[in-house]
């Protein structure tokens, strides 16, 4: 059978769709069901959970990662890393730390970078075990705030007294 | 045996599920700049913490081909098989949690499993990650999360993957489309071997490309879920041949698995190719004479350096090499491997 679209090729697929209750198929070649389907086909669900590309950004991590967002602080930073004795020069150079202390050391500087790559500065998720217990208080609280402020907003007053409440107990801990 | 030697959940689509986590030691510079004594201080340490249950392969001492086939049965990066200086392999007997003692990274974890198993890949390399948090003190920042050599890591440093076999996508070329749109939600598409490699057998690797800003649970959700639409997609596209089409996919199958019972040479593309059309015929009930793991563990041994390594002779040039694929494939295909036998 040949494909009801270019009526060339063969038809290798089964196109079918059912759109509220409106139905119809169409048997299709693997250039057409290509050329029909592709903006359909996944369209559904992986594109509703639109967040920013990064595919671009990989492209760019030889020419130095650092360096990549136009934002970054200029070279002329005169600190060195107590760990290394990296400089920012240097890491603007490399594109990678030198250790883990130069996170701290250039912190300031990194942000924008970090955000580029990854559209947030703020880690959520596991901890070293030992660090556990503090950063699921810090979690916690951040959340507290969260609700907080939406409390009020919402004009729930109660609610914000109690959340207040929480997050003073919390913090006193 | 080894992981790829067991059949895994979802099979038909999915080859293998991977979590890995880069981990640093503090007081230690990261790879460039590391003296040659305090490289052995991080091995030493990390070997003491893993405690004793752990196969050690030495890295230093490890010929090319040894280490080439490490990489082809994924257990190591290109990366690591090729660098200098100190570093070590720390494995399990059936090579499904490992650790890359000096890789970019000072530590990369990581555990593999056959089939769709992200979580409780994710739990087994989250219990070799505590047992190693407990005896070594891991860089960690409060806000940036794990510390590690490239910022891209930073956060959970944990990249989840799902390796794909997706032969109906392929040819309806929807492969570019499919990879750009999971681009959009912070996923990435490689090949079998990673970051730089090109796909092979139609096997695809999709991995968070986003460590910093989402919790572990988050990831491997969200990668979940996308693994299933594709895998909706793929079975659909694979169920939607019909007529003469179907008949010859058959034909196909039915041809590949007899050049791989009885061809005298066989070259790794081949393989491949063949591969990728008998897979599908076992996924569509074409083939019940060979199973799924058979064919998987085949496509690990008969890597060029895996190949060799299990001849137990030395290197061979390509022809002899690929007479060796061929008996290798013809044994394990007409001998012990049938099913039922």
């Amino acid at each position: 059978m040949k494909c009801e679209h270019c009526n060339v090729n063969d038809a290798t697929f089964l196109y079918e769709e059912n759109i509220n209750g409106n139905k119809r198929s169409l048997r299709l070649c693997a250039d057409c069901a290509a050329k029909l389907q592709a903006g359909k086909l996944f369209g559904d669900g992986i594109e509703a959970l639109s967040i920013p590309s990064f595919a671009k950004m990989q492209e760019n991590f030889l020419d130095g990662l650092f360096g990549f967002s136009p934002k970054h602080p200029s070279a002329s930073t005169q600190k060195a890393c107590p760990g290394c004795g990296a400089s920012w020069a240097e890491l603007l150079q490399k594109g990678k730390a030198f250790c883990p202390t130069c996170y701290t050391t250039f912190g300031e500087e990194l942000q924008p970078t970090v955000r580029s790559l990854h559209g947030n500065v703020t880690h959520v998720g596991r901890a070293p075990a030992g660090r556990r217990a503090q950063k699921e208080k810090r979690d916690r609280l951040a959340t507290l705030k969260t609700e907080l402020a939406k409390a009020i907003s919402e004009e729930k007053f109660e609610d914000a007294a109690k959340l207040r409440d929480e997050i003073r107990t919390l913090e006193k801990e | 045996m080894a992981w790829y030697q067991v059949k895994g959940n979802d099979s038909d689509v999915v080859f293998s599920s991977r979590i890995r986590f880069a981990r640093n030691l503090t007081g230690y510079r990261f790879e460039r700049g590391l003296s040659t004594e305090d490289a052995n201080a991080i091995v030493e340490k990390i070997e003491k913490a893993l405690g004793g249950e752990y196969v050690k392969t030495d890295m230093t001492v490890l010929s090319a081909t040894k280490a080439a086939s490490l990489v082809e049965q994924h257990l190591i990066s290109r990366d690591f098989a090729a660098k200098n200086g100190p570093h070590a392999l720390f494995r399990n007997d059936n090579k499904s949690l490992s650790v890359m003692a000096l890789e970019e990274d000072h530590i990369r974890l990581q555990c593999i499993l056959p089939g769709l198993a992200l979580r409780d890949a994710f739990q087994f390399a989250c219990e070799c990650d505590d047992r190693l948090d407990e005896a070594l003190d891991i860089a960690y920042d409060e806000t940036l999360g794990y510390l590690t050599h490239c910022p891209t890591n930073l956060g959970t440093g944990m990249r989840a993957s799902v390796m794909l076999f997706l032969p109906a996508l392929k040819q309806a070329r929807m492969i570019p489309s499919l990879s750009h749109q999971i681009s959009k939600i912070g996923l990435t598409m490689r090949g079998l071997y990673g970051e730089g490699s090109e796909p092979s057998g139609c096997l695809y690797q999709i991995s968070n490309q986003v460590t910093l800003g989402s919790s572990e649970e988050d990831i491997l959700h969200k990668l979940e879920e996308t693994v299933q639409s594709i895998m909706e997609k793929e079975r659909t596209l694979r169920s939607s041949v019909t007529g003469e089409a179907a008949l010859r996919r058959a034909d196909r199958i039915h041809r590949a698995e007899g050049t791989l019972r009885y061809a005298t040479m066989l070259s790794s593309e081949e393989f491949f190719s063949l591969y990728t059309d008998l897979k599908l015929g076992i996924a569509l009930g074409e083939i019940d004479s060979i199973t799924d793991e058979t064919l998987n563990t085949l496509l690990i041994n008969v890597l060029p350096a895996t190949l060799t390594e299990n001849a137990g002779t030395a290197p061979k040039n390509g022809a002899e090499r690929d007479l060796e694929r061929a008996a290798f494939v013809k044994k394990a295909l007409g001998g012990s491997c049938l099913k039922n036998e």
